[in-house]
């Protein structure tokens, strides 16, 4: 849940950059998998259900072998604890399987959104049902979770969850909003610390300059959003990369229904490798420490994507190939006859 | 305790070690909310490793239920489902009914695996359906191979139903229990229909559904057997040959004969529908 319509309001152009900068992103654009040749990502945020299947595609031939759809936002507020369950139940059932047909393994986190955590009634009824899903084989943390207007509901909820990770031992996946940015993180990090939680099973999401080092600092994780396009996506990822190193630090797309780009992982990835950023930085912030930071949960086998694996439950559950559920065929888009 | 979890605890007891073993024997001993919250994390517990089962003891309680490639995990939640207490319907339904409300991928292939055990099967049906409808490969392989429910719980359009998406979706139907026992006329002319189908979009049909009509012969489907021994593709003609020699249908004799290489080898006892049982099919 980014918040990006705002954005796209205020800047219908998406670009903020400079010329030269301009110049960067288009090569990028346009070259980017010249860079990445052999590279693997783990993209920790990225709302595939608002996504069509020729992003998982694409997705796929980028080498981002696994991914994490954290609960959010579906763009308009839902009326029913049915609309949540449902949406739960996709995150672990239909969005799973649409991901294995693409061989992309995908993790989820559950929660309750900042943003509906303020229709109290509704609420309340989604705390209750929230323990179902949480112990639920590949969830991998509580998320996204924490402020959006900064409202006494907003943190009640925040507290609420703070909990349910705690007794799971489940890491936490914390949206920071995008108004009175710094603030609101640091309130974040410092209500996570009262609850007995350690920082290393924390991360902290949309970080952008203002709010990086003191996450570092505490020992949380950094994760960054990337919009491969603007100022962030550019020089200034990188830039932070230069100044941070790669210790505690991912970047995902948080691609959802609104402009994003579920590349901009691997775009970002070729981006650093053009600017002289190692090999081994490169992994640790588009792959490893994503996984590390989120394999405190118990659920994340690297064996289920490392080795470019298939599909994952087909294969462990029945060892009969026809079983699988039917990988995809592939489909050759600039074929004009169509069979 | 009954002799079916008997049964599955013998097999559990024969895969899971010792920690395992525990978790399984105080989960399934706990109350009822324990048993859900159990169900749903047992992979945080259970290994999904293949087990070992005694057939020979399992059919003799559940005939033609195929669980030899479970895993552990998979056999576990069955297990714990069938402590779910059952004296009362109403309840024992609210309970399951909310793990299916609730499941994810392989929560719903214990679930739909372990109907044939659950208390109240008329209760069932609508889910059966559901899985049916399925797009998840995974959901539909779990009602529809290996498992006796449907054959015999499924009305005659829900079972055609199953037939159908199987064929449809290029999945192997000698793998759904019962097969052969519910054949029927509606299906093989529905077969038919679909063969035309395919073969007007210059697709192919995979052989082995032809022995779905062999007791159900009219002269289109005799049409369509001869379109089959024309096709140049030896699997038809193997097909068309044992529907020939299986069927009491006026026509189908004389139609063989004008095929006397495949007609002197299904006589022979060289074909078979064994042979056409295709696991692997590829997108035709
Ligand atoms: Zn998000």
């Amino acid at each position: 849940m980014c918040n990006k319509h705002s954005e796209i309001q205020q800047n219908p152009s998406h670009f903020e950059g400079s010329a030269e900068e301009k110049v960067t992103a288009q090569h990028v654009q346009a070259n980017f998998m010249d860079y990445i040749k052999d590279m693997k990502f783990f993209d920790p945020h990225i709302h595939m259900t608002s996504r069509t299947t020729d992003d998982y595609q694409a997705l796929a031939d980028a080498g981002v072998v696994a991914i994490i759809e954290p609960a959010f936002w579906l763009g308009q507020p839902r009326t029913g604890l049915a609309t949540f369950k449902d949406y739960f139940s996709s995150l672990v059932g239909w969005e799973r399987f649409r991901s294995s047909q693409f061989g992309i393994k995908h993790y989820c986190t559950i929660g309750l959104n900042s943003r509906e955590a303020n229709n109290e009634p509704l609420a309340e009824q989604v705390m209750e049902i929230l323990p179902l899903y949480l112990y639920k084989e590949g969830v991998v943390g509580v998320g996204e979770i924490g402020f959006d207007d900064q409202t006494p509901a907003e943190e009640k909820y925040y507290r609420w969850q703070l909990d349910l990770a705690k007794e799971a031992n489940l890491p936490v996946q914390v949206h920071t909003p995008h108004r009175d940015k710094r603030k609101g993180t640091e309130r974040s990090m410092a209500i996570a610390l009262e609850h007995g939680i350690a920082p290393n099973m924390v991360i902290i999401d949309h970080n952008n300059e203002e709010t990086v080092k003191s996450v570092l600092d505490q020992g949380f994780y950094a994760a960054f959003t990337i919009y491969p396009f603007t100022k962030m996506g550019n020089e200034r990822m990188v830039e932070i990369v230069k100044q941070y190193g790669s210790e505690r630090i991912m970047i995902n797309s948080a691609a959802d229904w609104g402009i994003s780009d579920p590349l901009a992982v691997a775009k970002t990835a070729a981006l650093m490798k053009m600017k002289g950023i190692s090999d081994h930085d490169i992994k640790m912030v588009t792959y490893q420490n994503a996984i590390d930071a989120f394999a405190q949960s118990g659920q994340i086998n690297v064996e289920d994507f490392e080795n470019n694996t298939v599909i994952d439950q087909s294969k462990t559950f029945n060892g009969n190939t026809i079983l699988r559920g039917g990988q995809q065929p592939r489909i050759d888009k600039n074929a004009i006859v169509i069979r | 305790m009954t002799s079916i979890q008997h049964i599955l605890l013998s097999a559990i007891e024969a895969t899971a070690n010792e920690k395992e073993l525990e978790w399984v024997k105080t989960k399934s001993n706990s109350d009822v909310k324990a048993i859900q919250i159990a169900f749903v994390s047992a992979p945080r517990f259970i290994r999904k490793v293949a087990i070992r089962i005694d057939e020979k003891v399992l059919h003799e309680a559940v005939p033609d239920w195929q669980i030899e490639e479970w895993t552990l995990e998979r056999l576990v939640r069955v297990y714990l489902l069938l402590h779910i207490p059952s004296d009362q319907s109403e309840e024992y339904v609210k309970n399951i009914e909310t793990l299916f409300d609730t499941a994810e991928i392989n929560e719903l292939v214990a679930l739909y695996s372990a109907l044939p055990v659950l208390s109240y099967p008329e209760k069932w049906l609508f889910r059966a359906t559901e899985a049916v409808r399925s797009n998840m490969g995974v959901v539909f392989d779990a009602i529809g191979f290996g498992n006796p429910y449907p054959f015999l719980h499924f009305s005659e359009l829900a079972w055609n139903q199953l037939v159908l998406k199987c064929i449809f979706n290029d999945k192997p139907i000698h793998l759904i229990v019962g097969l052969e026992k519910r054949a029927n006329r509606k299906l093989a002319e529905t077969l038919s229909d679909f063969a035309h189908e395919r073969w007007a979009a210059d697709r192919k049909v995979p052989a082995q559904v032809w022995r779905l009509v062999t007791n159900f012969m009219n002269d289109t489907i005799l049409a369509d057997l001869d379109k089959l021994f024309q096709s140049n593709d030896i699997q038809n003609q193997t097909a068309a040959a044992l529907v020939c020699s299986e069927t009491t249908f006026p026509g189908a004799e004389s139609l063989l004969e004008n095929y006397p290489q495949l007609r002197a080898s299904v006589q022979k006892g060289q074909l078979s529908w064994k042979q056409l049982e295709v696991h692997q099919l590829c997108y035709v």
